[in-house]
């Protein structure tokens, strides 16, 4: 656990300090995102941390350790440091970036070279091609995922992340985000992430710290900062659709409800009364390997009647229309709207297991509101 | 012009004359390197900055004053020989290998720089492992400016005795035979190329290839 007491930091021919007797603490093994405008002060909290700056009065611990009390580069050296220009030394090789935190711990050389094997494969780069690598011959993306393994090397406890993504391409942001979201379900790191995107802080953090000129306005998990932002300042920084961006937080399978009703293809004709003894408003279809394939509605059995064939044009515009349980909501939404749908079938591999439906995002989301 | 005196100059006088040349050389540039570059590391550390300016103005009057005059203001105090102007050389050549060395080591990236401390880097270690070897090439660039020079400036100390290139070319102009000029002066600008595309291929070498 690390933890500020009353920070401090003012740098010389300034008026303002840079960080004003802030105390947190930040909680093991979870991400904790440090967010806020430019100039509030959150990588220079970050650099507090490690050292890196040295507070002007306060203290920083970490597990209890008053940090000061550490030779910087001990200290240092159990830390993960990941920043925004990545730093990779343009004369080593990918190999031996990731070799440097192992080599100051004086790692014995079969055991260095085994752990940056494992690491270059962990950051899904393709090990023959990367080991021998200069920095300047990856692309962005790719050295960041260097910059990421060099920091996890000797497994240490905290990792420190100041704008780790903020220089890559969308795409990429993306894929080194979930990754670093599916890693962290593994290592249990304590990761401090410095962004100045409020998304992102939404999307890694489980916990959010929002800083304004130096001082923290609000702490807690993304869900209690979108539904009850404390100030003026939060409301306009998480900006004016906080409820959609809070749809991010939830998955298809928060929302699913069961399925009454399932008709296999070849009985399309008894669908009608097969939804009306099981009182269900929507009937999923399977088609004859039992592969779900579609889904359709009491209005659109009132709407075609007995016409099959309109029925199964029907029904093959929502021959896609399912998502698995752990599709986030927005992207379910998409695809309500894309197939003019007011349901989806929620998958869990090959297998349906449920439905979701316009209403019961709704109601989800509104319960979360209320609480 | 005759051949037996052209033949005679480069064959009877010159391999002594460029032996001397060479030593002159490589004694000046060696110590050059050795006072140098240790003065530029200590004065691109962040507390000895302040230093640099003023240092560096020394170095640049030094390296201000006409060659033949530094020449010839080394006999009063130094005497005759090869070691006064081997000194006389050192002032004009310390200047492009303390600046190479300053803006090499400056010009490192301050993300590597920051990122090599983040990780626990000592800085004794950075400066070996990181700051040199990146600086390497610029420094080089810096030897290969001074070593040029003295090669070139090396000719003026015969003046003072020391020998060199410079005395067949003092002999070629007192004695009016411009063969001993010609083997004198070529032999030198030949050196000097040499040994400039020598330290340039070394720079190519040494440059570490992802850069």
């Amino acid at each position: 656990m690390i933890v500020l007491e009353q920070i401090t930091k003012k740098y010389p021919g300034q008026a303002m300090p840079a960080v004003d007797k802030l105390s947190i603490s930040i909680p093991k093994g979870e991400i904790c995102v440090l967010v806020g405008p430019s100039g509030c002060g959150k990588s220079t909290i970050l650099r507090m941390i490690n050292r890196m700056i040295e507070p002007t009065s306060g203290i920083v611990k970490i597990n209890g350790e008053d940090v000061t009390q550490k030779n910087p580069d001990q200290l240092r050296m159990g830390i993960g440091y990941v920043i925004q220009q990545i730093g990779l030394l343009p004369h080593r090789t990918i190999a031996e970036n990731i070799a440097i935190v192992p080599r100051l711990y004086k790692w014995p050389k079969e055991k260095i070279k085994q752990r940056v094997d494992e690491l270059i494969v962990m950051m899904g780069l393709d090990l023959e091609k990367t080991r021998g690598k200069y920095p300047a011959q990856l692309s962005g993306g790719q050295m960041q995922r260097v910059g990421v393994a060099r920091a996890m090397a000797v497994d240490p406890p905290i990792m420190l992340m100041d704008e780790p993504f903020g220089a890559v391409d969308p795409i990429a942001r993306t894929h080194l985000q979930d990754e670093l979201l599916r890693l962290q379900k593994e290592i249990k790191k304590t990761i401090v992430f410095v962004t100045h995107d409020i998304n992102e802080a939404i999307k890694m953090g489980d916990r959010i710290a929002i800083f304004n000129a130096g001082k923290l306005v609000q702490f807690g998990t993304p869900e209690e900062i979108l539904t009850n932002p404390v100030n003026e300042f939060v409301e306009d920084f998480i900006g004016r659709d906080r409820v959609v961006k809070k749809l991010n937080l939830y998955s298809a399978g928060d929302a699913m409800q069961p399925i009454r009703c399932v008709v296999k293809e070849n009985e399309l004709g008894n669908a009608a009364q097969k939804m009306k003894e099981a009182g269900a408003e929507v009937a999923f279809l399977l088609n004859k390997a039992g592969k779900a394939c579609g889904h359709i509605t009491s209005s659109d059995l009132d709407e075609f009647g007995k016409d099959l064939g309109g029925l199964r044009k029907r029904i093959g515009r929502t021959e896609k229309a399912f998502v698995q349980t752990t599709t986030p909501f927005p992207d379910a939404l998409s695809l309500l709207l894309e197939y003019d749908a007011d349901y989806l079938g929620i998958l869990k591999g090959e297998e349906l297991c449920g439905m979701l439906s316009f209403k019961g995002i709704r109601k989800h989301v509104y319960r979360k509101e209320g609480e | 012009m005759s051949w037996e005196n052209f033949r005679f100059a480069l064959f009877e006088k010159a391999p002594e004359a460029l032996l001397e040349h060479s030593m002159i050389v490589v004694v000046t540039i060696g110590i050059a390197i050795l006072i140098s570059i240790p003065l530029g590391i200590f004065l691109s550390r962040p507390r000895f900055k302040k230093f640099g300016l003023f240092t560096m103005n020394i170095l640049n009057l030094l390296q201000a004053v006409p060659g033949l005059a530094v020449i010839a203001l080394a006999l009063p105090f130094l005497g005759l020989g090869m070691k006064p102007a081997i000194i006389a050389l050192l002032f004009q050549s310390l200047l492009p290998i303390v600046r190479n060395t300053i803006a090499g080591l400056l010009g490192v990236s301050s993300d590597v720089k920051e990122a090599a401390s983040g990780m626990g880097m000592s800085q004794r270690r950075i400066l070996l492992e990181v700051e040199i070897p990146l600086a390497i090439p610029i420094i080089l660039s810096g030897i290969r400016t001074a070593t040029v020079y003295v090669v070139s400036m090396g000719t003026l100390a015969s003046f003072i005795g020391a020998g060199g290139l410079g005395n067949l070319i003092q002999g070629g102009l007192t004695l009016f035979r411009p063969e001993y000029l010609l083997v004198g002066a070529g032999l030198g600008a030949l050196m000097a190329i040499f040994l400039d595309r020598m330290i340039n291929y070394l720079e190519y070498r040494i440059t570490p290839p992802g850069m």
